[in-house]
């Protein structure tokens, strides 16, 4: 409260201080010193010191006797008594009249005698509070800068000077809003807050109150009711005599997120049917799957004939069933229940809480209603899908395991005849994992390079020398013992090894060529035979076939590769292509077990290759007297102008006819059979001297 | 209606009764002169308000109360105060410290009236060029003159409100019975504590209808009775307002504040 008027000190200061005090008074013209005294009505100036003289303009004359009210015109009323009180000093800021009549901006401060009929007023011009002012014009300053700054600014801004009470926010804020700074301002804002956002947001609110940085993602309910996803980044700011507020800048990410949600969603979606992929239905099941938990089922769905319905209908058709498919399936599952297309025209269902017969009860639902009639085209198709059904059980140990199982069902039910329903049995999942680990075991012979090879010399009838040899793999499983070719080659086929098998062997065989040039050299075998998958017939095989001649430094010539008449058949025009490529490398070509398949000889004769390998089961015929087919093939040979080549020449019978019937060459059991690249060495070596 | 005669008005007397007060009330007193210093920090004001239970409670009432938006995040004191600010604890502080707090003593409606004030002058501060948190603080301290009249005068200055609905009747009248209006009265009282003089300043320039400082407590008293007197004649607000607000601009205002008043009067009294 005010100061209490100083104790009497006068007792105590002897009067030689006090003269002097009052003469430094007196004369000073720094401050404005009036003595005002009550005699008998207004209090009037009895005395003032030569500052007032000069502040006020009135001679010392005219200033004795001046009522007081006059200097102070605003003190209406009772209240001089406001400032001129009995028993303690006051202060007031207020304009003070000189004598020119301007009016003067003061500090007035009135301190009572002891006797309470006599003050002493100082009279402090506002002007000596210049600095003061200036910095409380630089202070404004700042604020209308940083008020301007914010106004101009694209970015929305808050600023409150107090709690969550806003004393200011920007246009951009109103604008994201849609709302005037008046229904904004205090607390008003907080109602654009979306409700389940508003407790986090006074969270973060009161820890930059608190001083620090806070950061927190808001919603933001505009007025026509949208909303708007944003993040409010808070700064701290203290406001000398106010207390603590804070700065809020908000980006609004609605759009950044819309457009990363549409990612994700692309991601985890398929775009034709709009039903999750993949990569949401690892997921999902992944969310749920729970080892040694039960409830967890899985149906895998396979269209019966959805290839005939796209060569023959057009994709488009294709395209719309699988729409109208996806669509039946949503419509039947049970809420909460996954439907996902798991790829091509395949789909997936995945429930849970369900036993076996409701899954097997659902997978009949789903049945009967895909088999209603759709009309793609013009023509009503009636579409029966292959359903495999897995439940959890106690062998699941991952989650992945379900949906394989339920794969393997759904091959297993389409293995029996389409449109069936099959629960993976405990035999059919031994079986699959027993198929699953040979792979898995294959893979890792390849990549080990622990795949053996076998070499099979070919000999030339005229002569009668070998002159090249059938690069032929070999797999010896370290438990299983040897797994045959028609085996590991169908698996390699099945579960995508064969590009790395394929690789090996033509490695492999022209490392062999390489080694048996370097070891053997002129005895060596001019060529090498091998083997192409029809999965290895495409673009990327005549560059393979030329690195890896290249790496070995062989000549293209030195090597033939076999394709089955039925690799060829398969997509006659790229085969066309990859063997014009080859043929164009250098590479000789071979059509291997011809006559086994269906080649129209038209086309047969527009091929580039060089030989044909007479089917060992034409060979075999031989010995009943049957040689028609081994006759015209060999015949059809010579007159396209290409050599031919006789496998599974078993007896020396057999051979001699072969020799009669023109065949070029003879390979077979009664001749070599396969051996070894240290052994086919000294094979080779051994004739050339015998030679 | 003729009032009753003045009696012996002695203003310096009614001044010197806050001091009385102020002395009966150390903690309030000591947290408004701690507050008033540059170098006042929100620890040093909850330390010295932790002793006055009462005032703390409110404090921390007000702090969590609809009108800062905190939504009871606030549990600690000092977190109280740097939430509602120095000036409000210092405003709080004063209420004890004049006994505004005890409804018994004073003219009937004062909280209501108040808190009108305070929550017009702070929803509209900005207009005027006032920072809202000083503002809440005006109003709130705006009838403390009233109050003191009030306790020196209850039968006459009853009278005196009964007979002038007008702001500035009522202030003319004032003049005339006691030589001062309440509301310089308040000024007179803040100035002399040291209260800022934006705090100030509005209360003194009142009855000049040229400054726009005044326009801010005039266009709340008339908002104030508006709200609070049945069957009140409301003044254009462009001239009270010095042009700051029209007619139109005031409704709003004072749905949101009747709104709001109540919840702040519990806060304040810690009712």
């Amino acid at each position: 409260m005010t100061a209490a008027p100083g104790a009497p000190l006068e007792e105590c200061v002897p009067a030689d201080i006090v003269s002097s005090v009052f003469h430094s008074a007196s004369v000073s013209d720094s401050m404005a010193i009036l003595v005002a005294e009550t005699a008998g009505g207004d209090p009037r100036l009895c005395w003032g010191n030569e500052g007032a003289v000069g502040l006020l303009g009135y001679a010392l004359e005219d200033l004795r006797r001046l009522p007081v009210r006059q200097l102070f015109p605003t003190l209406r009323g009772g209240e001089l008594t406001l400032l001129l009180r009995r028993a303690r000093s006051a202060r007031m800021s207020l304009p003070v009249r000189t004598a020119s009549g301007a009016l003067v901006e003061s500090a007035v401060v009135a301190s009572p005698s002891p006797s309470g009929r006599m003050w002493t007023l100082r009279v402090t011009p506002a002007e000596a509070n210049a600095s003061e002012r200036a910095l409380r014009a630089t202070a404004d300053a700042h604020e209308r800068r940083f008020t301007t700054l914010t106004e101009r600014s694209p970015v929305p801004t808050l600023l409150s000077e107090q709690g969550m009470r806003l004393s200011h926010v920007n246009d951009a804020f109103c604008g994201l809003v849609g709302l005037q700074a008046e229904q904004l301002l205090g607390t008003g804002w907080m109602a654009c807050v979306h409700p389940d956002d508003l407790d986090e947001l006074i969270e973060r609110v009161a820890d930059a109150l608190e001083g620090d940085d806070a950061e927190t993602r808001t919603r933001l309910v505009r007025d026509d009711g949208t909303v708007r996803t944003t993040v409010i980044r808070f700064a701290h700011v203290f406001t000398p005599g106010i207390g603590a507020g804070f700065v809020g800048t908000i980006e609004d990410v609605t759009e950044r997120l819309a457009f990363e949600e549409r990612l994700a969603h692309q991601a985890t979606h398929d775009p034709l049917t709009g039903l999750p992929n993949r990569t949401r239905l690892a997921d999902h099941v992944a969310a749920r799957f729970v080892p040694g938990a039960s409830g967890l089922a899985c149906l895998f769905l396979d269209l019966d004939n959805f290839k005939v319905v796209n060569d023959s209908l057009g994709h488009a058709a294709g395209d719309e069933l699988l729409t109208e498919v996806a669509a039946r399936l949503r419509a039947t599952v049970r809420p909460g229940d996954l439907v996902a297309r798991f790829g091509g025209d395949e789909f997936v269902v995945i429930c849970e809480d369900v036993t076996e017969p409701d899954a097997v009860a659902l997978a009949e639902r789903i049945v009967g209603d895909l088999a209603r009639p759709v009309r793609l085209g013009g023509v009503d198709i009636r579409p029966h899908a292959s359903v495999g059904v897995t439940v959890q059980t106690a062998d699941h140990v991952a989650a992945e395991e379900l949906v394989r199982d339920c794969d393997i069902a759904m091959y297993q039910a389409k293995a029996g005849g389409k449109a069936r329903i099959t629960v993976l049995d405990q035999q059919g999942r031994a079986e699959a994992r027993d198929k699953l680990r040979l792979v898995a075991d294959l893979r890792d012979a390849i990549d080990r390079r622990d795949i053996g090879f076998s070499y099979q010399p070919i000999f030339a009838v005229r002569g009668g020398r070998p002159v090249a040899v059938e690069s032929l793999a070999r797999w010896t499983h370290p438990q299983r013992g040897p797994v045959s070719p028609a085996t590991f080659v169908a698996l390699a086929e099945e579960s995508g090894l064969i590009g790395g098998l394929g690789a090996l062997v033509l490695d492999e065989s022209c490392r062999q060529l390489a080694e048996w040039d370097r070891l053997l050299g002129a005895a060596a075998p001019a060529r090498v035979n091998v083997n192409v998958s029809a999965l290895q017939l495409d673009e990327q095989l005549p560059e393979a076939v030329a690195a890896t001649l290249h790496r070995h430094a062989l000549a293209p010539a030195r090597l033939q590769v076999e394709i089955t008449e039925s690799a060829l058949m398969k997509d006659p025009l790229l085969a066309r292509r990859v063997l014009d490529e080859l043929r164009a490398l250098g590479a000789e070509l071979a059509i291997d077990d011809f006559g086994t398949g269906y080649s129209s000889l038209a086309y047969l004769r527009h091929l580039p290759v060089d030989c044909l390998k007479v089917d060992r089961s034409f060979v075999a015929e031989l010995a009943d007297g049957h040689a028609e087919i081994a006759t015209a093939v060999i015949a059809l040979a010579r007159s396209l102008d290409l050599c031919t080549v006789a496998e599974g020449v078993e007896t020396d019978a057999q051979a001699a006819e072969l020799d009669r019937l023109g065949v070029d060459f003879l390979q077979g059991f009664a001749l070599a059979r396969p051996m070894g690249g240290g052994d086919a060495g000294i094979f080779f070596a051994d004739r050339l001297v015998a030679g | 209606m003729p009032v009753t005669s003045a009696p012996s008005f002695d203003i310096e007397r009614v001044l010197a009764s806050i001091d009385t007060m102020a002395a009966q009330k150390p903690v309030a007193a000591q947290v408004v002169s701690a507050a008033n210093s540059d170098d006042a920090s929100a620890r040093e004001l909850s330390r010295i308000l932790a002793s006055d239970v009462a005032l703390a409670g409110r404090v921390m009432k007000l702090a969590n109360s609809a009108y800062f938006g905190m939504r009871g995040r606030v549990t600690s004191l000092q977190f109280a105060v740097t939430v509602v600010g120095f000036t409000t604890v210092r405003t709080m502080a004063t209420v004890a410290l004049t006994d505004l707090d005890d409804e018994s003593r004073l003219p009937e409606d004062f909280w209501t009236v108040t808190t009108t004030l305070a929550l017009t002058a702070s929803t509209l501060a900005t207009r005027f060029g006032e920072r809202p948190a000083d503002a809440l603080c005006l109003g709130l301290l705006a009838q403390l003159g009233a109050a003191l009249l009030h306790h020196d005068d209850p039968e006459g200055y009853g009278e005196l409100v009964a007979a002038q609905p007008t702001a500035a009747g009522r202030r003319a009248a004032e003049v005339r019975r006691y030589g001062i209006s309440a509301v310089r009265l308040t000024a007179v009282a803040l100035e002399t504590w040291g209260f800022p003089h934006s705090m100030v300043a509005p209360m003194q320039r009142m009855d000049d209808p040229a400054s726009v400082e005044g326009g801010l407590l005039r266009v709340c008293f008339e908002a104030a009775a508006r709200l609070t007197q049945p069957g009140y004649e409301p003044l254009p607000i462009g001239p009270l307002s010095c042009g700051r607000l029209r007619d139109e601009d005031l409704p709003p205002v004072l749905y949101q504040v009747r709104a709001e008043a109540e919840e702040l009067r519990r806060a304040i009294l810690g009712d």
